[in-house]
């Protein structure tokens, strides 16, 4: 209990540095609403021109919001961060502090995280009154229910981006990595719903962890059934499972590196 | 001739001050209040041709300021200005092909590029033709001895290596002047020596005028004939190095450490300013006292484990002047 | 006249001069700008497999675009991104430098303070935005000479307006202090409107992109013109881009007045 202790408080000073930085949380905020905006009025557009599969466009545009939600809540920074603690050599100074690397920068990401879901989950509300009003049949019972598939979906893309951040530890390069992940998150679910795929690609997306960070969420919050639920939240977990285990991986085995090498 | 000619220069920065609280950032906003701060306050100097002078001072005494107007990075409040016959002001850009810069913190060479490619693109910058500049490139290289450093990523080069090509660069399209501000901050010994020899052959052989400004009472001491003392943005202080180094820099900090319990017998030209159980400070009057003397004298105490000799922070010597102001003001203005 | 055409001139030998140092300062790290760029060509296509799909899902016309003309304003907004970003990417700094006192070393030179200012960096994942415009052209319009010469004078013309837009924004930093978290946000904002047909937006939105946000100058018009050629709506965006660009300069330079009266009230990052 003592040992969580420690981590809390690195978790409220952390939060209490965001709400310090309100002019770089207020830009978050723009451009959040700028980017549902946007998709706001193409979607319109899409579905002017004709049917879309399993989407209605109310259900279109929240889960939008959802996702969106998942990728903003998850800006805390931490893969530049650990990237630059890597590069800089400064990651030296905190192995021998009595915490753990990768449990620090979890709670202290965790302060911003927890910031960031509340402050978008009541933009991403208001917004999604404004433009599409309220989802038809929708249950608010179910809610806790699809907010546990936000936070592990939350989780698991945190543990990646930690992963990779970690890979500076190997690669001079390591951004192209970033990007490519961020860009399989942002077309395996971010703006697209896996309904939309090729039915190829879809059975290929569903073995892989990229669509369990965004669209399994959104889909859940948007169109709840305890079947999807039940279909979703193990496989969520595993994932999550697995990104905690390869973010520590990666993080002994570049420790092992600067200890072999000096840094 | 004169280089540089400066009357009456006066620099007002205005800033805005805002109180406490939410109601008094409203009300900055909308009827903001200023208050004026006097950076440089009326002061006037000459620097002749061919001159090295040392501009010196505390941190924020108006030495950056001053530099800043002269070089034309910043316009006077009021004041006459004028650098090898122009106002920096307004000729700015026709002023710059004729003086050089050396600014300690900030480089002009690229960090990730040998210093050849910096030269080479600072070359046409100043619109060297490319045969002088190759010329001048291959001049300055043997003067520096920096030949073999050219083609080295300036990221590899040690900060020494590094000044010494920074203050090359500066020489490229042969300035009449060249500005100076901390060049040796960070050097070790060694370095600061090399830098300052080579900025003195600069001026022996080309007539280049020097205008420097430091922190460093060894770059005073060691390169300049005349000096300028400034704080508070005026003027305190203008005559030779010789006579401050009389007047003002006329101690030296030895700072001893015994091995064992000691005894001091005080004699003329040193007197102890802290002592403890195995070390003292002392503070030695060189007019009196000569450090060879002083060294004999401590070694004749016995049971000398270490020893340090220092100069006093300038921000000491510029007190002692203030306090023994009378003598040596009406000199300078 | 003759005197502006000299110095239209040295401007860019300067621009090229930086050009070649650049270069060479991107080519210390071979492996890296490979990597890097190739990293950015990747990740505009996720862009293009979004609309595939989106096409896909319904077919014939979104906003009144088909699938060729988003790929036209798509390649063109990420080659004149890229243009813009090889030659000027100091844009993304201007703040900084100012704010940290860089810009001295600019003003301390005989050439055009903020010419010499936007050129000294560049970036390297910006040759993959180029160049990703230019294969994305060549896969959906093969020889449309038409499309492809418009595509050319769109990325001179939306690369001088995208560097004008970070520059008006970042100039701010001259009036109010700090003006970093605008500067960052000013070009990204717009070309969040290049990137879709303009036909998806109504109303006050359009004409906010054809002023206060001038995206549409940007990509939107070029495409028209790739389309059906008109020489009025030609000599229109080429009038409309100079005057953005100049009041751009225009702009810099006022502030940099403020800088050196040396009343700039500067926030101490």
């Amino acid at each position: 209990m003592a040992k969580l202790r420690k981590y809390l408080v690195v978790t409220r000073i952390s939060l209490q540095n965001v709400i310090a930085y309100r002019s770089s949380a207020l830009g978050g905020l723009l451009f959040y609403s700028l980017f549902i905006f946007v998709f706001f009025n193409l979607w319109r557009a899409i579905y002017k021109g004709g049917e879309v599969t399993g989407y209605s466009l109310t259900q279109m545009i929240w889960y939008l919001c959802i996702t969106e939600l998942v990728v903003f809540g998850c800006r805390s920074g931490v893969y530049n961060q650990m990237n630059d603690d890597v590069k800089s050599g400064s990651i030296a100074y905190q192995l021998n502090r009595p915490y753990h690397y990768v449990m620090f920068q979890f709670f202290n990401a965790l302060g911003n995280m927890v910031f960031n879901l509340v402050i978008y989950g009541i933009l991403a509300i208001i917004l999604g009154l404004i433009m599409a009003g309220p989802i038809p049949g929708f249950s608010f019972a179910s809610l806790p229910f699809a907010l546990i598939s936000v936070f592990l979906g939350i989780i698991i893309n945190f543990f990646f981006m930690i992963t990779l951040g970690l890979t500076a530890f190997r690669l001079e390069e390591n951004f192209a990595f970033y990007l490519i992940y961020q860009k399989l998150v942002f077309m395996l679910g971010m703006f697209i719903p896996v309904e939309f795929l090729p039915k190829w690609l879809q059975s290929i997306a569903l073995y892989l962890p990229f669509s369990y960070v965004a669209w399994a969420p959104a889909r859940l919050v948007v169109a709840f059934s305890w079947d999807l639920f039940w279909q979703v939240i193990p496989v969520q977990l595993v994932w999550a499972l697995v990104s905690i285990l390869m973010s520590l991986g990666m993080y002994s085995y570049g420790v092992k590196g600067i200890q072999a090498h000096g840094g | 001739m004169a280089a540089i000619e400066v009357e009456g220069l006066c620099k007002l920065y205005r800033t805005r001050i805002k109180e406490e609280g939410l109601k008094a950032s409203f009300r900055a906003l909308t009827r903001p209040v200023y208050k004026e701060v006097k950076a440089v306050d009326n002061i006037s100097f000459t620097v002749e041709q061919g001159e090295i002078l040392a501009f010196i001072g505390p941190n924020g005494a108006g030495k950056s300021t001053t530099i800043k107007m002269l070089t034309g990075i910043l316009h006077p409040s009021s004041g006459r200005l004028s650098v090898l016959g122009m106002d920096p002001a307004t000729q700015r850009r026709r002023l710059s092909y004729r003086i050089g810069t050396v600014f300690g913190q900030k480089s002009q060479l690229w960090f990730h590029l040998p210093p050849m490619d910096s030269f080479v693109l600072l070359g046409a910058i100043y619109d060297i033709e490319k045969a002088v500049l190759k010329k001048r490139i291959d001049e300055l290289a043997e003067r520096f001895e920096i030949g073999d450093l050219l083609k080295t990523p300036v990221r590899k080069l040690s900060l020494g290596q590094r000044i010494r090509c920074e203050v090359a660069a500066s020489l490229l399209h042969s300035p009449d002047i060249l500005f100076l501000d901390e060049p040796t901050i960070g050097l070790d010994v060694v370095a600061k020596h090399r830098i300052r020899e080579l900025i003195l052959q600069m001026n022996r052989e080309q007539g280049t005028t020097i205008f420097l400004t430091s922190h460093d009472t060894g770059d005073m001491e060691q390169l300049c004939r005349r000096a300028i003392v400034i704080d508070h943005g005026r003027i305190i202080l203008d005559e030779p190095v010789k006579k401050l180094k009389y007047d003002y820099m006329n101690r030296k900090i030895i700072a001893v450490r015994f091995t064992g319990e000691y005894k001091l017998k005080e004699i003329d030209g040193i007197t102890l300013e802290k002592s403890g159980r195995l070390g003292a400070r002392l503070s030695v009057d060189t007019r009196v006292c000569s450090i060879d003397e002083a060294m004999r004298w401590l070694i004749a105490q016995g049971g000398v484990a270490d020893i340090t000799v220092e100069d006093p922070p300038m921000e000491d010597i510029i007190a002692s002047i203030f306090e023994g102001g009378g003598q040596s003001l009406g000199g300078g203005r | 006249m003759h005197k502006h055409v000299v110095r239209a001139m040295n401007v860019f030998r300067l621009i090229g001069l930086y050009f070649k140092v650049n270069l060479a300062s991107a080519l210390e790290y071979r492996a890296s700008f490979l990597l890097q760029a190739f990293g950015m060509a990747l990740n505009n296509c996720s862009f293009v497999f979004f609309w595939y799909i989106a096409f896909s899902q319904i077919g014939g016309r979104i906003g009144g675009y088909d699938f060729n003309d988003v790929m036209f304003i798509w390649a063109l907004c990420s080659s004149a991104f890229g243009a813009s970003h090889i030659l000027f990417a100091n844009m993304n700094s201007i703040t900084r430098i100012i704010v940290s006192g860089e810009l001295d070393t600019f003003l301390l030179q005989p050439k055009d303070v903020l010419v010499s200012l936007l050129c000294s960096k560049t970036s390297l994942t910006a040759w993959g935005d180029f160049l990703y415009g230019f294969i994305l052209m060549a896969l959906t319009h093969g020889g449309d000479a038409q499309a492809w010469s418009m595509f050319l004078l769109g990325i001179a013309i939306g690369g001088l307006l995208m560097t004008a837009i970070s520059v008006t924004a970042h100039t701010m930093t001259f009036y109010l202090g700090d003006a970093s978290l605008i500067g960052s946000m000013a070009l990204e904002f717009v070309i969040n409107f290049c990137i879709y047909p303009e036909g998806i937006y109504r109303g006050v939105v359009r004409v906010l992109m054809l002023s206060v946000i001038p995206a549409s100058f940007i990509v939107h018009i070029p495409l028209k013109l790739a389309r059906h050629f008109s020489p009025g709506l030609l000599l229109l965006l080429l009038t409309v881009s100079a005057a953005y660009c100049c009041f751009a300069y225009v702009f810099f330079y006022r502030g940099l007045k403020r800088y050196e009266s040396g009343n700039l009230i500067i926030a101490r990052m």
